[in-house]
């Protein structure tokens, strides 16, 4: 089979992990690219995470979270944003291509939205290509 | 009064003749000593004429015995400052920002540490210094008494025989002279530290140090030289201002200069390419993290935790955590440069990262005591 890319996403547990999963109910079409993680809010993601999974060599990353103001612990979304704005510099000094991180707001029940971003996502990321921080072959 | 400018220079005149211009900052340190304002001073004292070691001390003798016009020491003294006494440093402009960075980490209370601040045109490695000397002129490097920089001429003085002159431009082509991240450090005049001291603006025939005072702190120094009648000043002049804002402004451009010169080719580059050839060098000995004034994580940090045992990375997570980190914290100092085993430039790497940080959200670190824009959410930002 032709290279598929493979997405990690961190999804909140409140919204977008069920917004994930009203997008598989609906049966919204979108490619079998994302890889999910739940975390218990998108502010618990460290940047560090998102390294280390790049350097495990995903080809894209992308962090989900309730929209601003929605947060089920108050306002814990707003340390996402502030942080991702950091690994968005961080991403782009470091030369990998920008569209490789992402921040979308989903709600639980935007099960439309998740499908929308996936698709839109892996478009992206397929036309860029595997990702040059991929560890070399034969030793993963 | 906070702002204002003076020349003064210290009363005594063996003070006088051996500080670096006009011994101020000597005669204001004991000062503070004699008034009981601080208990400690931290200084670097000059072991030989190309090195220097940071030194504690409350003895005024030995504060006396110390100066030397190479106030500025290739090394940063942050690390070495106790905890919960009154204690006067003599700083360069990084050894402010590390100061202020490090009292952010609750290292210590700011309230406690006054800030004696050096104007610094750059700081020269030994090693490199003395292996110039010979390499340049050819000379015995145990002949050298002493080593100055004066507009933009580097001058070794010997007791015999001449001095030994050569453009700081010349020096540095022939990859001598300053350190790297001095050569393209932007920040001159440490106008975050208590008091600014220097000679840029002094007219030429007369010996007297410019001092220009920033805070509270700082006058209270000041106050305390002038009760204890240790120094002579004069209000400075329109004209002497202005000099000193020129000399700053050309060190400026210069720095900007290099820096694009050093920084700018990778711009166009394939960055990643040039970080993973870089870092593909790193032996993971985490010496920079021990150096690294900003990084306060000690033992238990996790670019240590996470960092290990990783091996067929591209980059280790140990540097990636560490760019990451740095990225709002870094204040160019250069130690992390100097110690590392295999010459990574990592101080132009880690400025990179903090310069593209500063463009995008304007907040500089270790200017005052504002908390990185990570660790403060704004309602209403996405």
């Amino acid at each position: 089979m032709s290279w598929q890319p493979k997405i990690l996403a961190f999804c909140c547990n409140w919204c977008s992990y069920a917004g994930a999963d009203l997008a598989g109910v609906e049966r919204r079409q979108m490619p079998p690219t994302v890889r999910i993680i739940r975390v218990m809010c998108s502010g618990t993601v460290d940047p560090a995470w998102v390294l280390e999974a790049f350097l495990e060599g995903v080809d894209g990353v992308l962090i989900t979270g309730c929209h601003p103001g929605e947060c089920h612990y108050l306002n814990a979304n707003y340390h996402t944003a502030r942080r991702y704005r950091l690994l968005e510099a961080f991403v782009k000094e470091f030369g990998l291509e920008p569209a490789r991180l992402r921040l979308e707001w989903i709600a639980a029940t935007e099960g439309v939205k998740f499908a929308e971003v996936v698709r839109d996502m892996t478009d992206k990321i397929r036309a860029l290509g595997p990702s040059p921080l991929r560890p070399e072959e034969g030793v993963r | 009064m906070t702002g204002q400018s003076y020349l003064a220079w210290a009363k005594d005149p063996e003070i006088r003749k051996r500080g670096g211009s006009g011994g101020f900052v000597t005669a204001a340190l004991i000062a503070g000593i004699k008034e009981g304002i601080i208990d400690e001073v931290l200084l670097v004292r000059r072991i030989d004429q190309f090195e220097s070691v940071p030194y504690l001390t409350h003895d005024p003798e030995e504060v006396k015995s110390a100066s030397s016009p190479q106030l500025a020491a290739p090394l940063n003294l942050s690390s070495y400052i106790p905890r919960g006494v009154k204690v006067a440093v003599t700083t360069k402009p990084c050894d402010a920002r590390a100061i202020i960075e490090r009292a952010k980490r609750g290292r210590f209370e700011l309230e406690d540490v006054y800030m004696v601040g050096l104007n610094c045109g750059g700081t020269m490695p030994p090693v490199s210094t003395v292996a110039s000397v010979r390499d340049i002129f050819g000379v015995d490097p145990d002949t050298v008494t002493g080593i100055e920089i004066e507009r933009g001429e580097l001058i070794f003085k010997r007791d015999r025989g001449e001095d030994l002159t050569i453009s700081i431009d010349e020096a540095e082509k022939k990859g001598y002279g300053r350190r790297e991240s001095c050569k393209y450090c932007n920040t001159n005049i440490p106008e975050m530290a208590d008091l600014a001291c220097g000679n840029w603006g002094v007219p030429s025939d007369q010996r007297a140090t410019f001092v220009e005072i920033l805070s509270a702190k700082g006058e209270e120094l000041f106050e305390a030289a002038k009760k204890t009648s240790m120094i002579e000043f004069e209000d400075a002049t329109q004209k002497e201002l202005e000099k000193r804002l020129k000399i700053d402004r050309r060190m400026r451009e210069l720095a900007n200069r290099r820096w694009d010169e050093v920084a700018g080719v990778l711009d166009e580059m394939d960055r990643l390419a040039y970080y993973i050839n870089e870092f593909s060098r790193c032996i993971h000995c985490e010496s920079c993290k021990i150096v690294c004034p900003v990084c306060v994580c000690e033992a238990d940090a996790k670019c240590l935790d996470m960092g290990q045992g990783n091996n067929h990375y591209r980059i280790s997570l140990y540097n990636m955590i560490r760019l990451f980190h740095l990225m709002d914290s870094c204040i160019g100092c250069g130690q992390c440069e100097d110690v590392c085993p295999v010459d990574i430039p990592l101080t132009m790497i880690h400025q990179r990262f903090e310069r593209r940080m500063e463009e995008m959200i304007g907040y500089r670190p270790g200017f005052d005591l504002q908390k990185p824009p990570l660790q403060k959410p704004e309602e209403g930002v996405k």
